[in-house]
């Protein structure tokens, strides 16, 4: 019987590792020749997210905007702080923050829940992180509803072309994203309690990064202390910030200079930590 | 060591080894544990171990195995329990890759190890389907070809459209075992997994479980069942504790396995008198007893 198929049929298999290019060439074989179970996977990733609970996707609508309300009761209302129409300026942080975190948390997982799959069908693992970060992606996508919903009805005056390189931002974006969650998602699997970390470290990382305020508040305020500074400038997030905040509340162009020197960072970050899972994969099948 | 293991396996020579085509080749295959790893690791007992690291923080679970499978061969692997039997069909399989030595498959793989390996319980019976052939990476004409045989074979009726977490547990396993068995391999690996589900469905399993094994141009089959071994196997192997001890004709290597657990049983039944005596005159401590039961 002919039998074409996704995997190979012939395979040998011994105890010599390829190296870092030859890592990196089948990782990115593996990928493409998988595309298909990536599609099923996010599918099946959305459906469930869908069914689960009682408002369905609407929650990934609701979720952003209650957030932003919280942070504005918080810094509007308390601290009597905040610029012009500044819960414009609290969403279109929050927006791509909760996308960065949701691909994260559902990333980190995503090899050591799929256990019986690893110890029980040979495919390759990397499938399983690139799925969580590509379903993370509707996150974002339904996220940008409340957006145009809440410029329309009240910062109408605010809304400009720029709004359109929304998608290049969020490229980026998504490179960083990829190169977080397929590192963490190995790590898990040794550690289990990167999970745990990883919400805390995320929470600081939002209050570092110029994201309640802005770039310029930030440098501001760290004029004094010039190494604090350059270090939380080296933070992708200062730049992702804000662009996110230049396109959509600003009305400008963002930074290209520094997006392009994130955009690059990152890809050489997601390198580096495909190489490492490719290096880890190996061992998973024996730990979990 | 017991002296029978030295016995020459060339006893039993298999007909088919001088001409016919290699459909796996095992040599020198090593696969080591690190035993820092294997169980559920936090951070914080990683730095335990890390600051009494035991000198056996590893172990071969398997060493020095060479073997190969023709075609035609019907190959079972027995051994006592922690041998490394699994271990090899895991290896077979690509699941696990090899710590030193080479392992060359020739031939569509289909390991009978995966039954209902990763349900998705949120998904219905055909997006199982659905998913678990993409694992397998069965293209789209293959998987149209076969999502009806499966779905009959599973004969679980308008369930098939319900979430697997409705199924009762022969659902489950009835759905598992179709899935796993609908493509005809080359290679077949099997692990014990013959009895699921009820009488009816028992039969019908074995039926075509008998038809892969005739189907397929190599076998390996790990079992403790002795009598599949004699019956459906022209060849076995002997494995402990990671080693092969005996390799040739069925019957000879179940009556070697036969002969070494009943020594073993011997043995350890004579330690566990000795460490009771021990115990009843209360000199040891319940360490030291311990681990005289262990050698």
């Amino acid at each position: 019987m002919d039998l074409t198929a996704e995997a190979p049929t012939h395979f040998r298999s011994t105890g010599d590792r390829p190296g870092i290019i030859g890592s990196l060439r089948e990782a990115i074989v593996e990928v493409l020749s998988r595309q298909r179970l990536i599609r099923y996977l996010v599918q099946a990733d959305l459906q469930k997210k869908g069914t689960n609970t009682l408002l369905g996707n609407l929650w990934w609508v609701i979720d952003p905007l209650l957030q932003m309300l919280i942070y504005w009761i918080l810094v509007s209302v308390i601290f009597q702080r905040g610029g012009p129409d500044y819960p414009l300026f609290l969403f279109s942080a929050i927006l791509p923050w909760k996308w960065f975190a949701s691909s994260i948390n559902d990333g980190i997982t995503s090899v050591s829940s799929a256990e019986r799959l690893v110890k029980q069908i040979q495919f390759p693992k990397l499938v399983l992180p690139v799925a969580a970060v590509v379903a993370g992606i509707a996150n974002f996508a339904f996220g940008l509803i409340p957006l145009f919903a809440l410029m329309l009805l009240f910062y109408r005056d605010r809304i400009e072309v720029t709004l359109l390189l929304i998608p290049v931002v969020a490229a980026v974006q998504l490179v960083f994203n990829m190169g977080m969650t397929v590192l963490l998602s190995a790590l898990n699997v040794f550690y289990r309690d990167i999970g745990n970390l990883a919400r805390h470290v995320l929470r600081l990382w939002f209050y570092l990064s110029p994201a309640l305020f802005t770039l310029e508040q930030l440098t501001h305020a760290t004029r004094e202390f010039p190494i604090i500074q350059r270090l939380l400038l080296l933070n992708p997030w200062a730049t992702l910030f804000a662009a996110y905040h230049d396109v959509i509340y600003e009305g400008i162009v963002p930074d290209w200079a520094a997006l392009i020197r994130v955009l690059i960072g990152s890809i050489v970050f997601l390198g580096l930590t495909t190489i490492v899972f490719k290096r880890l994969e190996p061992a998973f099948a024996k730990v979990l | 060591m017991v002296d029978v293991a030295g016995r020459p396996a060339e006893a039993a020579p298999a007909p088919l080894r001088t001409d016919a085509p290699v459909a796996i080749e095992v040599r020198d295959l090593g696969v080591q544990y690190s035993l820092r790893f294997t169980k559920k690791t936090t951070l914080n007992r990683s730095f335990i171990n890390m600051f009494r690291r035991e000198p056996a923080d590893a172990f071969w679970a398997l060493r020095d195995v060479t073997f190969q499978v023709v075609h035609g061969e019907s190959l079972a692997v027995i051994g006592p329990n922690g041998a490394g039997k699994s271990t090899l069909l895991q290896v077979l399989a690509g699941i696990i890759t090899p710590s030193e030595g080479i392992v060359d498959v020739d031939g569509r793989i289909s390991s009978l190890l995966t039954l209902g390996a990763g349900f998705d319980q949120d998904l219905s019976g055909r997006d199982n389907i659905r998913l678990a052939g993409a694992f397998m990476g069965l293209d789209p004409a293959t998987m149209r070809r076969i999502t009806p045989t499966i779905v009959e074979f599973a004969d679980i009726g308008p369930f098939i459209d319900a979430p697997i977490k409705t199924y009762s547990s022969g659902m489950r396993a009835r759905l598992g075992f179709a899935i796993a068995t609908a493509v005809d391999p080359d290679i077949l690996l099997l692990d014990e997994v013959l009895a699921t589900g009820d009488e009816t469905f028992r039969a019908k399993s074995k039926q075509r479980v008998l038809e892969l094994v005739r189907g397929a141009k190599g076998v390996v089959l790990v079992t403790h069942d002795m009598n599949w071994v004699t019956e459906f196997c022209n060849r076995a192997i002997l494995l402990e504790q990671g080693r092969i001890i005996a390799e040739g004709n069925p019957y000879d290597v179940v009556a070697i396995h036969r002969e070494h657990s009943e020594q073993s049983k011997a043995e350890r039944q004579a330690a566990l008198d000795r460490a009771m005596k021990d115990g009843a005159v209360g000199s040891l401590p319940p360490d030291a007893a311990r681990s005289r039961l262990r050698s």
